[in-house]
């Protein structure tokens, strides 16, 4: 009896332990259920490029490996592409297929490949043995950036990687790889030193033992870029990788630079090179006839040898020798071996990869800084894809339009604006361009119909007049005595929230104007480092000189005004600064010496003030370019006397942007290179988001305080939102610790906006899902529902059951959908659909209950619903409204029951009575034809319907010709009716009648 | 003191359960198990599934004879009118028409794929061995908030737009319950081509000694959350006339 006892003890706190087990909530996956991101675009530009990839038997299959965006997978031929990568590192090297498994075995390396300032970083080689369906990750986890995967048509087990490797700093994981055992064990192969890695790879396809590797030393800081050195060179093995020869015969001079190579597939002993050189005459394209053995050069055109380290791939027609193809601002294609060269067809500029159709040379896919294109001619015609959201974002912002609009500047794409939903979903043609060159900041004026833009350099900042469609440019000029001004590549701009004309800019300097930008006024000294060592921009980029200002130091990089004082001005600049101002400006402090733990003079990206308190702020720092992966935030709420630590080992990869909540201080959202990571607690601990949010890099966060979304700029995804995060701010350990908890929610508006979408020709284009207009049931479940009846149900406050709704069963919190309809009536069955008959009416505004049942258990919610505030209609109309849409569903459904009883009838009546019967149903519906042009002469049944559909679909109160209408629909009935009762008392039937009651009938199918 | 050990174990066990390694197969058996057993599953001749999807206001009750020689059927009700839909005769797969609402024919190669599928009731997992299919433990997985042993189920390559392709479906089985919670595969075919079709499962429940999912939830990844299929009653070996199934000769004739 003990025993059993002590059993059944034993039970229970097994029981309570693996309840509490489950209920703990470690990872955001358990934690976040249905709130899920949305992704908007735009994908009309589309976005950077590294890699394409074509299925070497089946060419309907392309895969391109995106610089920002992920792997994305054609089965069309092209056509449209979707994501298969969007949990992992989104940074793409290099896409490739097991030539023996194509269909399964894919291989990506992450990191791009061609280092532009703005490129982000790789985090290993990954493999798929499903077709994408599944990933694991083979190692190489610093890398960085991965150049070329190659395995063996003759040996699957046998890999090649070529690792360009780190960008900002020493590493020795670099240089060229090989597994014999499909990617468990590797070895380095070829290896030269800290700073020089595989730029290029390729295998000879006819002898997988021969391979060639173009080795490149190259370094970038913050401030310079380095091309070339004694240590670039390329290689030949014969071996298989054991041992490795320089092929230089007939090269320059001196130092190289980044060299592409390519080799014919239709002659192995045809080999390409293009190489860049100390002195221009010798760069270029270079031939080898002989395997490279020996080589001489072919052009040096500005299309081959502009910027070696952005453009240099070289591709070979696979069917001929002679048609090469190489990357570059337009790219160029040659159909004589090398000798000359044309410009590929008009597309976006900046080509850095070709492939050709396994079919036909005709057929080509060109990976741009916008996007892919297709060429079905040879290169000479190109049409872009168009359903590509790679949109890369520097900067975000949002208005307080209904929808709201979202403001951005895009990575080599210009700046634009476009709403947060539109009919039909957010579409290319929903966008506005409002910026030329790269787009950075892009504000909008925080009253008047005016947005501020700005390009690289702030060469031009625009401020451009919606309304006229006027622009002009307001950037600071310099005055007499200023030195000159250091703008960052990516500009800072902000305005006030105190006064509307204010708007700021900042150099090494903070420029204020009272005036739009047309007055300008420096209110601080330099609040750089102004370390002249930083500084020689016009040296920069090694054999190739890349002064682009991309690499322009020692500027103010974020610029804030407290919403709380507009005396109170925040700044960090790129070499490490954070200052502070309480005065308007008079006096700087700066405060970054107070920060423990932070190396010295890492980038301040991101200053965000709080709203709760004007000595509150939070700091973010990326490290990246001193080749620092780590976050760094911080918060400070004595104006920067003291900061404190606020991320934790939770996170992954640097940070860029910080978000504070509008009415939880300790609910913080933050963007790293990786993604979304969210806090509950003020930083102690955070949570990865990944509902429908792909491991981006997150580089803008803006909070839209009036609908809590939450809209994200990513760099590679275009924007993102989180749609209402206000859930996220009641979640305790207490909320947590309950089996369910209703979250409170504000009365849901009931819009009647309606209008047209028209959207022909958009088949292959990429549609942004809109926000959900419905009222949103939220609730936290502890655990998720697996086993028995779960339902629920809305309620009016009498308990009268309106909907059956189907509810969430995460673990998490749940959002259910209702769209504020009731059922459809019961509509009588004719020989056709009535179309008309399928429309939900809304319900009144109110207060209603959800009432959800769970096993045994029973929980209620109450919530209100209240008509759209833009609507004209008084309360006698609504009520007009709602009756009258009310008595024709009634009588939609006594319709329904009256034909019901008709043909129980006719199912049983003599000759006589059905004849009838036959002539009165004729009547009341349809009783012949089809649902499309085989329709036949409506009846009452239809006549009915369209005048329910009419009157409940409209925004509008019931006109006087609709109220006319009524009356001819209801005396039609009352005659039928009439008629009805006649034919019933005359009526003989064969058999007794079993007709189910009305209240029977509307509950059957 | 014994009674601590066993305490002891029991906490240990319970502790196990999720994190001990298991095979594809154990847990494949350990669900065929736990929702009945495959002798009692194999003993069934058909199901009769009751049920109802309400969508935007729209509710719509669906009947749903699934049977062992592979003969089904699902029957609509729209407007009092009843339309028949994915129907198989044993030998014809066929639907109907929105606008005529006639039966019509399945294309060709969508005919072929169902036909595959004929070895797969009640349980496509039933003797998968014996059937040439192969069962892959890809890993945990956190899916709905529950941790989730993801496995991955390859049936007999099937003909997509006329070329051949592997058939693979992943299962997420719950790691207390091994029951699965949902379902995913790769659209191949039509407008959602390459999205992800997600299928979720709950309400399990009892019928004769068998355990159901009485809710289903079918969408895609990255879309908006969907209206679930709700069962109402699920019938054991139901009768089934040849004529639920059969496609109407007078159909084609009347074309001709």
């Amino acid at each position: 009896m003990k025993k059993i006892v002590l059993g059944a003890l034993a039970l229970t706190l097994l029981s309570s332990f693996v309840l509490s087990a489950q209920t703990a909530v470690e990872s955001g996956k358990q934690l976040f259920g249905d709130l899920s991101a949305r992704h908007i675009g735009p994908a009309l530009m589309s976005g950077r490029i590294n890699d394409m990839e074509v299925h070497p038997t089946n060419s309907r299959v392309i895969y391109t490996g995106t610089a920002g965006g992920g792997v994305w997978k054609s089965s069309d031929a092209g056509t449209t592409f979707t994501p298969i990568f969007d949990e992992y590192c989104q940074s793409i090297g290099a896409v490739s297929l097991d030539p023996n498994d194509p269909d399964n075995t894919i291989y990506v390396g992450t990191g791009e490949t061609w280092p532009r300032n703005s490129v982000s970083v790789g985090d290993g080689l990954y493999k798929s043995v499903d077709g994408g369906a599944n990933w694991k990750k083979l190692g190489f986890e610093k890398s960085e950036r991965i150049s070329n995967v190659i395995v063996n048509p003759k040996n699957s087990m046998e890999v090649y990687v070529g690792v360009l490797g780190a960008l900002w700093g020493d590493s020795e994981e670099r240089g060229v790889y090989k597994t014999t055992d499909g990617g468990t064990t590797w070895e380095k192969l070829l290896y030269v030193n800290q700073k020089t890695g595989c730029a290029d790879l390729v295998m000879d396809p006819n002898d997988p033992n021969t391979l060639y590797a173009s080795m490149w030393e190259f370094r970038r800081t913050g401030w310079s870029f380095e091309s070339g050195g004694a240590n670039s060179a390329l290689y030949k093995s014969t071996d298989g990788g054991k041992t490795w020869n320089k092929i230089h015969k007939g090269f320059p001079e001196g130092k190289l630079g980044r060299l592409g190579v390519a080799i014919a597939p239709s002659n192995s002993q045809v080999l390409y090179t293009v190489i860049e050189a100390e002195k221009d005459e010798r760069k270029g394209l270079y031939r080898s006839n002989d395997a490279g053995a020996s080589w001489e050069q072919l052009n040096n055109d500005f299309g081959i040898t502009v910027r070696p380290f952005y453009f240099s791939r070289i591709v070979v027609d696979p069917r001929d020798e002679n048609v090469i193809v190489k990357g570059g601002l337009n790219g160029s294609i040659s159909r004589d071996g090398g000798k000359t060269f044309k410009n590929l067809g008009q597309m976006h500029s900046d080509i850095h990869d070709i492939a050709f159709s396994i079919k036909d040379s005709d057929i080509m896919y060109v990976g741009t800084d916008g996007g892919v294109y297709r060429s079905w001619d040879g290169g000479t015609t190109m049409e872009i894809v168009e359903n590509l959201p790679l949109s890369q974002f520097y900067h975000i912002s949002v208005d307080d339009a209904e929808p709201y609009n979202v403001y951005g500047g895009l990575q080599d794409n210009g700046s634009w604006y476009g709403p947060s939903s539109s009919p039909g979903g957010v579409q290319a043609r929903d966008w506005n361009s409002v910026g030329y060159g790269d787009g950075f900041r892009v504000l909008k004026h925080p009253t008047k119909n005016i947005i501020y833009s700005e390009m690289q350099g702030a060469a031009n900042v625009w401020r451009y007049d919606v309304e006229r469609n006027l622009t002009k440019t307001i950037q600071p000029l310099a005055t007499e005595g200023d030195p000159k001004l250091r703008f960052n590549w990516n500009p800072p701009m902000a305005v006030s929230a105190h006064k509307p004309d204010r708007f700021y800019m900042g150099s090494q300097f903070v420029h204020r104007s009272e005036d739009m930008g047309d007055t300008w006024e420096i209110i601080s000294p330099d609040l750089t480092t102004n370390d002249p060592a930083k500084q020689a921009q016009e040296d920069s980029g090694g054999l190739s000189i890349d002064n682009s200002g991309a690499e322009n130091h020692t500027t103010v990089f974020s610029i804030v005004e407290s919403p709380l004082d507009e005396n109170v001005i925040w700044v960090g600049t790129d070499d490490g600064n954070v200052q502070v101002s309480q005065d308007g400006g008079k006096t700087w402090t700066n405060t970054v010496a107070n920060i423990q733990g932070l190396p010295a003079n890492t980038w301040c990206y991101q200053i965000e003030a709080s709203v709760f308190d004007k000595g509150t702020a939070y700091a973010v720092f990326d490290g990246h370019t001193m080749n620092d992966m780590n976050p760094y935030a911080y918060k400070t709420t004595d104006f920067g006397k003291t900061w404190t630590n606020i991320i934790s080992d939770d996170v992954v990869g640097f940070a860029r942007t910080i978000q504070e909540d509008y009415e939880n201080p300790d609910l913080l959202f933050l963007g790293t290179e990786f993604g979304l990571y969210i806090t509950l607690d003020g930083g102690k601990e955070w949570k990865k988001f990944t509902n429908n949010m792909p491991s981006v890099a997150v580089h803008a966060i803006e909070m839209h305080k009036a609908t809590n979304d939450l809209v994200m700029g990513t760099h590679g995804r275009g924007v993102i939102i989180l749609d209402d995060i206000s859930p996220l701010r009641e979640l305790s350990e207490e909320v947590m610790g309950k089996k369910v908890h209703f979250f409170k929610s504000q009365p849901t508006e009931m819009v009647e906006s309606s209008g047209f979408s028209g959207s022909f020709g958009g088949e292959t284009q990429f549609v942004g899902q809109n926000k959900t207009r419905s009222a949103q049931i939220k609730y936290y479940l502890s655990k998720r529902h697996t086993f028995g009846k779960m339902t629920m149900e809305i309620q009016d406050m009498q308990g009268n059951k309106i909907v059956e709704l189907g509810p969430g069963k995460s673990k998490g919190i749940n959002i259910v959908n209702w769209a504020y309809t009731r059922k459809q009536p019961k509509v009588a069955k004719g020989k056709t659909l009535s179309f008309d008959g399928f429309t939900s009416p809304r319900v009144a505004a109110g207060t209603y209950k959800v009432v959800m049942k769970k096993g045994k258990d029973i929980y209620e919610h109450e919530f209100d619903l209240v008509y759209d505030k833009k609507s004209l209609l008084s309360d006698a109309d609504r009520d007009l409204k709602n009756a009258t849409t009310s008595k024709l569903y009634d009588m939609t459904q006594e319709l329904a029951y009256m034909v019901y009883e008709v043909d129980e009838m006719l199912a049983k009546a003599d000759t006589k009575s059905a004849k009838k019967l036959k002539t009165l149903k004729e009547t009341l519906v349809i009783t012949t034809g089809d649902n499309y042009v085989g329709s036949a002469e409506p009846q009452l049944r239809e006549k009915m319907t369209a005048l329910f559909s009419k009157v409940a679909a409209s925004y509008d109160k019931p006109s006087s010709s609709e109220m006319k209408n009524l009356t001819v629909v209801q005396n039609r009935f009352e005659k039928a009716k009439a008629d009805f009762a006649k034919l019933k008392k005359k009526y003989k039937s064969k058999e007794p009648l079993a007709v189910k009651s009305f209240d029977e009938f509307l509950d059957s199918n | 003191m014994k009674t601590v050990k066993l305490l002891v174990a029991m906490f240990a066990l319970a502790i196990m359960v999720p994190v001990q390694a298991q095979t594809a197969d154990e847990i494949v058996s350990s669900y065929l198990e736990n929702i009945g057993g495959v002798e009692k599953l194999k003993a069934l001749e058909g199901l009769k599934i009751t049920a109802k999807l309400n969508q935007m206001g729209m509710e719509l009750p669906l009947e749903i004879y699934q049977m062992k020689d592979g003969r089904t059927t699902t029957i609509i009700s729209v407007q009092g009118m009843t339309i028949k839909d994915q129907t198989f005769d044993g030998e014809t797969y066929w639907g109907s028409n929105q606008m005529t609402m006639q039966p019509e024919k399945k294309d060709a190669e969508t005919t072929e794929n169902y036909k595959l599928n004929l070895n797969d009731f009640p349980d496509a997992f039933i003797d998968y061995k014996e059937k040439g299919y192969t069962v892959e433990l890809i890993g945990t997985e956190t899916f709905d908030g529950a941790e989730t042993f993801k496995v991955k189920l390859t049936k007999e390559p099937h003909t997509i737009d006329g070329k051949e392709v592997q058939d693979d479906t992943f299962y997420y089985f719950d790691t207390e319950n091994f029951v699965p919670i949902a379902m995913t595969m790769e659209v191949k075919s039509g407008p959602g081509k390459g999205m992800v079709q997600k299928i979720t499962y709950s309400d399990y429940q009892e019928v004769d000694g068998l355990y159901f999912a009485f809710s289903w939830t079918i969408g895609a990844e990255g879309q908006p959350q969907s209206a679930p299929l709700t069962i109402e009653s699920i019938e054991l070996n139901p009768t089934a006339d040849d004529s639920l199934f059969a496609f109407p000769e007078t159909a084609t004739e009347s074309k001709n």
